[in-house]
């Protein structure tokens, strides 16, 4: 098997701060194919955005930075010491949930993208220039000419993220990973970018790292999906089994408590109590015990790994859903009427609602 | 799409709030007024829940705020009970404030950092003149159960609850109005995932405690059709389709309907979605399009769409839609 | 498979205890804001007791030998007219802090609820009051403290109006622009909808939220305005009996006393120094404390 382009090897992240240290995220790893799009999906807080802004040196400096990145054979965290100037935005860039946040409002578009080759391909001004309006007509801007002389304000929310979409494409990098690129935008153009970013990503054989919260948009999109949750990967496999089989609790739950576009109105959801741990107390236990289903007394006193077949699908669950040993859990959950935690469960009442 | 019309309403004696041609100009700069929402007209029945769906700047949450008249109206009608809350003033409309709530978008903006919870959710009662003495403590307490907020902790202040708490809080609070209709703004969007379950399940539980009428504007589709018996779908200021939320579902008439039900990410088979394709963005609200407002990425669009407002008609029982060319649906899904 | 799904078990919510973020740190003032108040404690303290302290009155003269150096009699030695400095510096206190303390109520109690209604109600009422602001900070303000205390006289009370006018502007504006921020918040729409009057809207919602920053402000204004009677004495503006720290550094920066006695200038300006930067660090320390988080993460 070749080298993956990306290999993330047991990254922990950890800010200090006021009300302690947030352990934002615990010990991630995970390999990128070359040419491959991986979605990581998780709920704020769960350390998907930081994993993104480790891998692209974006981290305040007071985080404590744990564990191994390697892209394309060079060591990403020794790069980040060396101040190597021309790997972030060149090789590896990333876009945005907010494109007002990654352009700067009193320059004009085209020279934010003209600004990106001359520094890190060394462009001429007027080759630049042309070359960001090549760009902006790749990424599907109307007029590209008209638009590298407009303002950021003058643009629409999601001509705004095309054209930092273009900025991040100025260089050909071979990794982009998008945060959240469309939850700014409106359903309608949301589907229009997620072409895009699709097409570019084929066209060019760029891996693609997609964040986001959003279920929907990981399927369909990605061919792998990891799920995190408190600042573990909690379950990764092909997108389609994770969807159709999951394995992990709660990647189950949370695919059966979103409401869902074909069932009939009112129907009952069916929630996940509680809510996300606070990253500041984690305890030696899984992180997702309190809120589960089936959790019994061993997953209050240790914290399950990544196992499972590792590429294929991988869980970090003591009593996987949709397998004997989980169903027996639930089971034994059910007739006690609460979990080893302490969360009361019943069976679900037909028509209840 | 540009439903103006009264076709839509019901002649039915349950009817507890109707909007009549609704218009809401907001000026910008000096003689340019973004056209939040011109002449939309609705009706919701006593019990119902009405779902508005579009997506940012259809004028959606315009419409909740101006029900409960948090912004200017420009003309139409809001009739609750025999009354239009467009004539009143003063001291006429604060008597009427208690029959309509809101829940907020944002949990925690919606909520006084500087109070203490108890205090946020008894501020109506004591507005009203209540609030003192052990029953309105008892009902304040009863509430927060209600809700799923330990009475314990109404000592604390907003920001030691998380986003789901303080909506729950926030919803205490309407309710202890004793509401007739609860307009419910984006009420889960800013909540993680897996907790917008809980929110919503909550607002159908005290729908039904309390009796109440629900408005709920989001622009999550999936979530709409939830919680609701009747969806309009909005856009630039007009509806472009009413209907029950099944049917409109299953058979969208209208292309931008269709449009929106085609962008979701994961497209459910049993929704027809054929001719979704839509292009371009949202033309600005300040020079809305002659005609049908739609027409600039209406896939359909001909001479008639830039020249003529469509009316909204019925194209089934109570399914109505404002368009010149509706989108012939095949009735076998 | 999907039928068994259907069967699977359901969460008691109302059941459920949820954990708490506690703020894990408390908050703290710190040590420096603490230090900051006991000197403002200390000063107003001797300001109060002036009359009862075991000191010389402020304008007795002869006491001792003129300009004649700190010693154990007189700490901070004599002025030129022989004058106790350590008794003149508490007795200017006296003037110093009340034209610093009135001088901010005025500007609170006028321009705070000035400030809130303009950013409240905004439009015309807003634009006159802002019009009315915006005069008073472009009017130079040593005009209007010679055109004032000129027409009047040049007494405690007129000295602290002089400042209280000056005060106005600033801390309307900052209300004004609070309250604007406020104002949109959903909260303050929330209590709309429930039907409470504006003027509760304002006192209730808008008040509590807006007087830190002004607190904070207040803080600071005072020791403008503590730095600003020192001004006004240079130009012969500030109150005409007794002392004032003004009036004393005046004295003391004439060029013959200062080439003999260094100190009689610098125990008031020590003073002012020490005060000043007592009331400005608390200001900053009270900002950030009442900083509230405002959300759960």
């Amino acid at each position: 098997m070749a080298e993956p382009l990306l290999s993330v090897k047991d990254l922990c992240v950890r800010f200090p701060t006021e009300r302690g240290v947030v352990q934002a995220v615990n010990g991630v790893s995970f390999d990128l194919e070359q040419g491959a799009t991986l979605g990581i999906v998780g709920e704020s807080g769960s350390g998907k955005s930081v994993t993104a802004k480790t891998l692209m040196n974006l981290l305040p400096r007071s985080a404590e930075v744990d564990g191994s990145v390697v892209f394309d054979g060079r060591d990403v965290r020794a790069l980040a010491k060396s101040h190597e100037n021309h790997f972030w935005g060149v090789q590896m860039t990333m876009v945005f949930q907010d494109p007002m946040t990654s352009l700067n409002p009193v320059k004009r578009c085209g020279e934010q993208i003209a600004e990106t080759l001359r520094y890190h391909l060394g462009h001429k001004k007027k080759q630049a220039i042309a070359e960001a309006v090549e760009l902006l007509g790749q990424v599907g801007v109307p007029e590209p000419a008209k638009r590298v002389r407009q303002y950021p304000h003058e643009l629409s929310g999601g001509l705004r993220q095309r054209v930092v979409i273009a900025m991040a494409l100025a260089c050909q990098p071979r990794l982009l990973i998008a945060d959240e690129p469309t939850t700014a935008v409106d359903v309608t153009v949301q589907k229009l970018l997620l072409d895009l970013l699709d097409d570019l990503r084929r066209d060019r054989g760029m891996s693609m790292i997609l964040i986001t919260h959003d279920l929907g948009v990981a399927r369909g999109r990605c061919d792998e999906v990891a799920v995190m949750y408190a600042g573990r990967i909690v379950e990764r496999a092909g997108t389609e089994t994770l969807f159709t089989d999951s394995r992990h609790p709660y990647t189950d739950a949370l695919l059966r408590s979103i409401p869902r576009i074909d069932q009939p109105s009112h129907t009952r959801l069916d929630p996940i109590p509680g809510r996300p741990p606070d990253m500041t107390g984690l305890l030696p236990r899984c992180a997702y015990a309190p809120r589960c289903r089936y959790a019994q007394a061993d997953c209050l006193t240790a914290i399950p790994e990544l196992g499972g077949i590792v590429g294929l699908h991988s869980f970090a669950c003591f009593h996987p859903a949709n397998t004997e040993r989980g169903e027996a859990a639930l089971t034994a959950n059910l007739d006690a009427g609460e979990t080893a935690a302490g969360l009361r469960i019943h069976p679900i009442v037909e028509g209840a609602h | 799409m540009a439903g103006t019309g009264l076709a839509p309403l019901r002649d039915r004696p349950d009817v507890l709030l109707r909007v009549e041609e609704l218009t809401v100009e907001f000026p910008v700069g000096r003689h340019e007024v973004v056209h939040a929402v011109s002449g939309i007209s609705f009706d919701v029945a006593e019990g119902e829940t009405l779902g508005i769906v579009g997506e940012s700047g259809c004028g959606k949450s315009t419409v909740a705020r101006s029900i409960i008249r948090l912004n200017e109206i420009r003309g139409g009608k809001v009739v609750f009970e025999g009354t239009d809350l467009v004539k009143l003033k003063g001291e006429a409309l604060r008597r009427q404030r208690p029959n309509l709530q809101m829940i907020f978008q944002d949990p925690i903006s919606s909520l006084n950092p500087r109070r203490k919870v108890r205090d946020v959710i008894s501020e109506g009662v004591r507005v009203w003149g209540g609030g003192k003495g052990a029953w309105s403590q008892g009902r304040i307490d009863e509430l927060m159960h209600a809700v799923g907020v330990d009475p314990r902790f109404g000592d604390r202040r907003p920001h030691q609850f998380s986003g789901g708490q303080c909506q729950r809080i926030g919803i205490a609070r309407a309710l202890a109005m004793d509401p007739k209709v609860l307009i419910c703004d984006e009420p889960v969007s800013a909540l993680d995932v897996s907790v917008q379950a809980q929110v919503l399940n909550l607002l159908e539980d005290m729908k039904k405690r309390y009796g109440l009428t629900l408005l709920f504007i989001s622009h999550d589709l999936a979530v709409v059709k939830n919680v609701s018996d009747r969806i309009i779908v909005m856009y630039l200021g007009k509806a472009c389709e009413i209907g029950s939320a099944d049917e409109l579902y299953e058979h969208p008439h209208h292309p931008y309907t269709r449009a929106l039900l085609a962008s979701i990410p994961e497209p459910a088979p049993t929704v027809d979605v054929s001719e979704g394709e839509i292009s371009g963005e949202l033309p600005s609200p300040i020079n809305p399009p002659k005609g049908c407002r739609f027409n600039t990425r209406c896939p359909h669009a001909d001479g008639i769409c830039l020249e003529v407002e469509p009316q909204m008609e019925a194209v089934g029982e109570d399914h109505f839609i404002a368009c010149h060319h509706p989108v012939a649906v095949s009735i076998s899904v | 498979m999907a039928d068994e799904k259907a069967t699977h078990a359901v969460a008691v919510f109302d059941e459920v205890p949820e954990p708490f973020s506690e703020d894990v740190v408390k908050r703290r003032l710190g040590i420096g804001f603490w230090v900051a108040i006991s000197w403002m404690v200390l000063i107003t303290a001797l300001a109060l007791l002036a009359p009862v302290l075991p000191i010389d009155g402020q304008n007795v003269i002869g006491a001792g030998s003129k300009l004649s150096a700190p010693s154990l009699h007189h700490l901070f030695g004599t002025d030129s007219l022989g004058r106790d400095v350590f008794a003149r510096t508490i007795w200017g206190s006296r003037v110093s802090l009340s034209v610093g303390f009135i001088a901010i109520a005025a500007g609170m109690l006028i321009g705070g609820p000035l400030g809130i209604i303009a950013g409240y109600f905004r439009g015309k009422i807003d634009a006159v009051v802002s019009f009315v602001f915006l005069s008073l900070l472009s009017f130079p303000s040593l005009v209007l403290a010679l055109m004032i205390v000129n027409s009047l006289d040049r007494s405690l009370k007129v000295v602290a109006l002089v400042l209280g006018i000056l005060a106005i502007a600033p801390i309307g504006r900052l209300a004004r622009a609070n309250t604007i921020v406020y104002a949109e918040r959903e909260f303050v729409q929330a209590a709309r909808v429930i039907g409470a009057k504006d003027i509760r809207i304002m006192v209730r919602e808008i008040l509590p939220n807006v007087l830190i920053p002004m607190g904070a402000l207040a803080l600071l204004g005072m020791a403008v305005a503590i730095v600003a009677e020192g001004a006004l004495a240079f130009l012969g503006l500030s109150v005409k009996q007794g002392a004032t720290w003004g009036k004393m550094i005046l004295e003391g920066s004439d060029i013959r006393t200062l080439r003999k006695g260094t100190y009689v200038a610098m125990a008031p300006i020590l003073v002012m120094f020490l005060t000043v930067l007592a009331l400005n660090y608390a200001g900053d320390r009270v900002r950030s404390y009442f900083d509230v988080r405002e959300t759960a993460f």
